[in-house]
């Protein structure tokens, strides 16, 4: 699938439809089939009685059609469902691989800005509100008219009378039913309301509880509760009006339709005929068709609302996918291995400057300490090396390679990080270690935990490797270790040590050094604890504060 | 909600009982409505038959008026009894709801704080009261339905076999085959819905882990294998989702198909009976309305199912609930007693085996204030909630002569007025969390602890609504409605935790001297942490690593040099500006 730069929900979409012509194509002729077939049975019936009426006995072919249109119309129906929902399936499909990958494009400071519960909601429920945007608003609401111009058509053609009354009464109908609509949901969102403030009491309580003892104002607490929810549903008791009234006014007005058409149509008044003349079975096919013209001019309503608050939820997402993007770097022939230089290095968050015209070199397999106080830049210096962010001026290189050219498939190989604070990621033990990446084998990682010293814990697992990780499996310091493994896995150039976890009792804050300096031997390592380099020794560069 | 004594809320018959008279009105109009529904069919029938008769010659066009007039008549009747009948079964539902959750929620009250933290009961009775709206909307289905589907089924069973019960018989026999099919297909209905379930289960957590971890990923450049993984976990989703959808939504088209299979039958010797050589005779308009009546049967019967999975859904949130519905004792009415002394003996608490504070002994009379301090985490706060008697203490605590522990929880909200630290304030107007619903003037309470020009100065002044736990207040502006909350209950033993810890200097004197001129007839105990006006107590208690010291504050000069140095360090030199 070929990927653009500027995005937006409906050019997903559009592409999902093309992608799946087939699919997009069978929808829309099911969709149209099952509006056709829900308009044969009465037109077979009426045909039937007008035969009966005057006296001819039955055909069994008779009888077979109409079952068959009845049967018809049940299996279009049936298909259309189905149909929808797959054709919503991939489009929901499309636009999460979409999002996805737009993840993947934007840039580390957006990355660490964002709230990953937003960014799941935009994933989950937004994308659900645009799929039903269009399988229950856009298409339902296409097939709803379709069907009420058909039904208005076969009606001009058998009675056009009826059709000239329902042209008068329809649109009042349907500005009845969007007041009744709209009310509606003004009281529920009244009711919504009043429910937050009920369900809100509960945990409020069970907080305030030593104050409600104290003051002994249980009694006013359950008044005011039971209040709350009278409140709740003083809303409610409107929307239950609405609710109550509208089918009996739909059936209702249905009635009168057909009161009014069978009198005129009796009449025997020959001008009023003209228009309202019909045979017996006709009679009854429009009967069933006048009953039929009034659910999908209720749908239509509900679609409209479908379809006005998904509009917000296309909007949100739109607003992900046009954030802008980092650059991705190309292959390149030559390897980004040698000294770790920074040149004349500036850089700051918005505002803030960290560093200015800074320098500095680390030779291949030197082993450096950068000191330094807390926000002097020490931390900055790892992102840059990174290539989390780029300078403002000046440039950082790895073996003259700037990192921001180093693509993501060699990045774990040139240089990799072992973090103060291990990120869990959702599987197994080995996940932690090679977090999905196919290019860091099972033996990779086996030994990239013997290096670690964690091999032995690992295996102790009832799955060993394959265990599923949970929050109190390993303790800090093993945790730590893991770390360890994970920096290591992929065997990096250039080692970046994190400060290490405090709060490690004595011995397994040895066991987390002991595995450091392993982990260190033969690589180009920038550290940034003090710790680490009582025990490591190496050169040390002084980062100074602005 | 008043109850009666005999209500047993753990019985769901007794809710039924309370609720008869929308119950009788539901019954009415639902037995109106639903057989009120057969004149539809019937009416239809006889409208075709009225214009062949026309249309025949054999009848005039009055006849269409009168059938027409009377067919709207009746339609606007058996509405009415629809309208009726919604709406007061969504009223009977309404009230039970209200009543189960009353019920759940002074049981809830009742709990001792302790209770609700340890035992985990606070978690239970928030999950009991979510219960309580599934189990009322079965309740409210199963009444609806009851008639919609019962009562409606049975009324066009039996037109059906009036008109033709061979006929009847013959057509309804494709029903049960619809029904043994929906029984047939129910297991892999469930066996998918549960797939989909677990398959979103795993995409929201694998939506999760790309936002969460996304920079731990871009470090170790694994950015593009997540991507792909995330990829199969949505063609899963997206699997499961079209077959548990594809499954739910295309049967019942089918089954009703099935179901229709009879108007075969109806239609082939329907036709006989109108000729004159079938098992009835028959008009047009009983054609008609058989036709009619039974499409309205096999929509109906489809929905039978409705009914039983809404009544197993209200049964399994009953279960839950049922054990925690037990009928709440009434409380005694608050008897404030007069004021008395305050005797400590060698008074001590521990937690467990760790002892907090040990040995202390003071008398304090009405009208004293005793100050209470220490360092940090030396045991002042644990020292005031001694007279809650929330955990046993050890020695003794009298007020006048009896011993706080052999106080009932009521004679101790009675007797000890408390305010902890946590202003504890409730997502309501200002006049009520001062008020609690007591009927008196919150004005001259909120001038007690200089709030009363604040208050004034805000848009709805007492009745502005002050956010959940008074988020809308400054952190100084809660403290001090927490202590005219305090104040205006008043109670013979007051204590009160650090209520001045984000007041600044001035403040805290105005509302000092306000607190010595209400406390004449009342003991009370300030838990401080700044020691201004420690100056003018009766009576100092000073803590430190589980000791106490006692005397007035210039004893304690002389007697306790941690103290002496924290008064000094507050007070000499330069005087500390105050947070606020």
């Amino acid at each position: 699938m070929k990927r653009r730069n500027k995005s937006s929900v409906f050019a997903a979409i559009r592409m999902a439809a093309r992608a799946h012509h087939v699919l997009t194509v069978g929808t829309i002729l099911c969709v149209a089939a099952s509006v056709v077939a829900s308009l044969l049975p009465p037109l077979l019936l009426a045909r039937i009685i007008d035969g009966l009426t005057a006296g001819l006995p039955l055909t069994l072919w008779a009888v077979l059609a109409y079952f068959c249109s009845l049967a018809l119309e049940g299996v279009l129906s049936s298909a259309q469902e189905s149909l929808l929902v797959l054709f919503g399936q991939k489009m929901t499909h499309a636009l999460r691989s979409e999002m996805s990958h737009k993840l993947t494009q934007l840039p580390a400071s957006t990355l660490v800005d964002q709230n990953p519960g937003e960014v799941a909601a935009r994933f989950s429920g937004d994308v659900d509100t645009v799929e039903a945007l269009f399988t229950s608003g856009i298409i339902s609401m296409v097939a709803d008219a379709c069907r009420i111009l058909s039904i208005m058509a076969v009606i001009a053609v058998k009675n056009t009378g009826l059709a000239l009354i329902l042209l008068l009464v329809l649109p009042l109908f349907a500005a009845f039913t969007r007041h009744v609509q709209r009310r509606m949901l003004a009281a529920q969102l009244d009711n919504r309301r009043a429910v937050a403030a009920v369900s809100g009491q509960v945990p409020e309580t069970l907080h305030n509880i030593r104050t409600i003892r104290a003051l002994g104002t249980e009694a006013y607490m359950e008044r005011r509760y039971d209040k709350r929810i009278a409140d709740g549903y003083a809303a409610m008791e409107r929307t239950n009006f609405y609710d109550a009234i509208y089918s009996p006014v739909v059936l209702l007005l249905n009635a009168v339709v057909v009161a009014i058409v069978m009198l005129l149509s009796a009449s025997g008044n020959a001008t009023v005929l003209t228009l309202f003349g019909m045979s017996v079975g006709t009679s009854v096919a429009i009967i069933n068709y006048i009953s039929r013209i009034f659910a999908p001019i209720e749908s239509l309503g509900m679609e409209i609302q479908t379809i006005q608050s998904a509009m917000a939820g296309v909007k949100r997402i739109d607003a992900f996918l046009t954030q802008p993007e980092r650059t991705i770097p190309g292959e390149r022939q030559k390897a980004a291995r040698g000294d770790v230089e920074l040149a004349h290095v500036t850089f700051g968050y918005g505002e803030k400057q960290v560093l200015n015209d800074f320098s500095m070199t680390v030779h291949q397999g030197e082993q450096v300490t950068l000191i330094g106080r807390t926000g002097a830049g020490k931390s900055t210096i790892f992102k840059l090396l990174l290539g989390l962010y780029p300078p403002e001026s000046g440039s950082v290189t790895i073996g003259g390679v700037p990192v921001a050219d180093i693509t993501d498939r060699e990045r774990r190989t040139c240089i990799s990080c072992v973090e103060q604070h291990f990120a869990r990621v959702p599987g197994t033990v080995l996940d932690q270690i090679t977090l999905g990446d196919p290019q860091i084998t099972a033996e990779m990682a086996k030994s990239a935990a013997q290096l670690a010293g964690i091999d032995t814990a690992i295996r102790a697992l009832p799955d060993g490797y394959d265990t599923v990780c949970s929050e109190g499996m390993f303790s800090q310091g093993e945790w730590q270790l893991l770390s360890i493994a994970r920096a290591a896995a992929a065997d990096p150039a250039v080692l970046l040590l994190d400060e290490i976890t405090a709060n490690l009792d004595a011995e397994t804050e040895a066991r987390v050094l002991d595995a450091l300096r392993r982990a260190s031997e033969g690589r180009t390592v920038l550290s940034v604890s003090h710790r680490i380099y009582e025990n490591l020794g190496g050169r040390t560069v002084e980062i100074k504060i602005l | 909600m008043k109850l009666d004594k005999n209500f047993q809320p753990d019985r769901i018959g007794s809710y039924f009982r309370l609720e008869w008279l929308p119950l009788a009105l539901v019954t009415v109009s639902g037995l109106v409505y639903n057989i009120g529904l057969l004149a539809t069919p019937w009416f239809e029938g006889r409208l075709a038959q009225c214009l062949a008769d026309i249309l025949g010659g054999s009848a005039t066009a009055a006849a269409m008026a009168m059938l027409v007039l009377a067919y709207v008549v009746v339609t606007l009747v058996v509405q009415a009894a629809r309208f009726l009948k919604r709406f007061y079964v969504r009223r009977f539902a309404n009230n039970i709801n209200r009543r189960m959750k009353g019920i759940l929620y002074a049981n809830l009250v009742r709990q001792s704080r302790a209770a609700l933290e340890t035992e985990g009961a606070g978690e239970l009775m928030t999950k009991a009261i979510s219960d309580v709206d599934d189990c009322v909307e079965g309740m409210r289905k199963f009444t609806t339905e009851v008639f919609d589907t019962g009562v409606a089924l049975a009324g066009y069973t039996v037109m059906l076999l009036v008109y033709d019960w061979r006929l009847a018989l013959l057509c309804l026999l494709f029903t049960p085959v619809s029904y043994v099919c929906a029984a047939r297909m129910k297991k892999p209905v469930q066996r998918e819905g549960a797939a989909y379930k677990k398959a979103a289960g795993a995409l929201r957590a694998a939506t999760l882990d790309r936002a969460q971890n996304a920079a731990t990923y871009r470090i170790y450049g694994c950015e593009t294998a997540r991507e792909q993984r995330y990829e199969d976990v949505l063609t899963t989703y997206e699997k499961t989702a079209v077959r548990s959808n594809v499954w739910q939504s295309a049967l019942p088209p089918l089954y009703l198909a099935v179901s229709e299979a009879g108007v075969l039958f109806i239609l082939w010797f329907g036709a006989k009976n109108v000729l004159g050589i079938g098992w009835s005779t028959w008009d047009i308009a009983a054609f008609t309305t058989f036709l009619s009546c039974f499409t309205k049967l096999t929509v109906k019967a489809s929905k039978v199912a409705k009914l039983f999975n809404s009544v197993q859904k209200a049964e399994v949130s009953w279960k839950r609930i049922k054990p925690l519905m037990k009928l709440p004792k009434e409380f005694a009415p608050l008897a404030i007693p007069a004021p008395a002394d305050v005797k400590l003996q060698d008074l001590s608490f521990a937690y467990g085996e760790e002892p907090i504070f040990s040995g202390l002994t003071l008398t304090a009379h009405p009208g004293d204030i005793i100050g209470v301090t220490g360092p940090v985490a030396c045991g002042k706060s644990t020292l005031g909630r001694v007279f809650l008697c929330e955990m046993p203490y050890g020695g003794s605590a009298q007020f006048g002569q009896r011993e706080f522990a052999a106080l009932t929880p009521r004679e101790i909200s009675a007797t000890v007025g408390y305010l902890g630290h946590d202003p504890e304030l409730s997502a309501d107007t200002i006049q009520n969390n001062v008020l609690c619903g007591s009927e008196q003037d919150a004005m001259p309470w909120l001038a007690a602890v200089a709030l009363d020009g604040e208050v004034r100065a805000m848009e709805n002044g007492l009745n502005t609504v002050i956010g959940s736990g008074g988020a809308r207040l400054s952190g100084g502006q809660a403290q001090r409605l927490a202590l005219a909350r305090t104040l205006a209950h008043p109670r013979p033993v007051l204590v009160l935790d650090d209520p001045f810890s984000a007041l600044d200097r001035s403040t805290e004197d105005t509302v000092f001297a306000n607190l010595q001129a209400y406390a004449k007839d009342k003991v009370v105990f300030l838990i401080s942490h700044r020691l201004y006006h420690f100056p003018q107590m009766q009576q100092v208690v000073f803590m430190e690593d589980g000791r106490t010291t006692v005397g007035t504050h210039e004893e304690l000069m002389a007697a306790a040099p941690a103290y002496r140095q924290l008064y000094e360090s507050q007070t000499g030199g330069q005087q500390h500006e105050a947070q606020e």
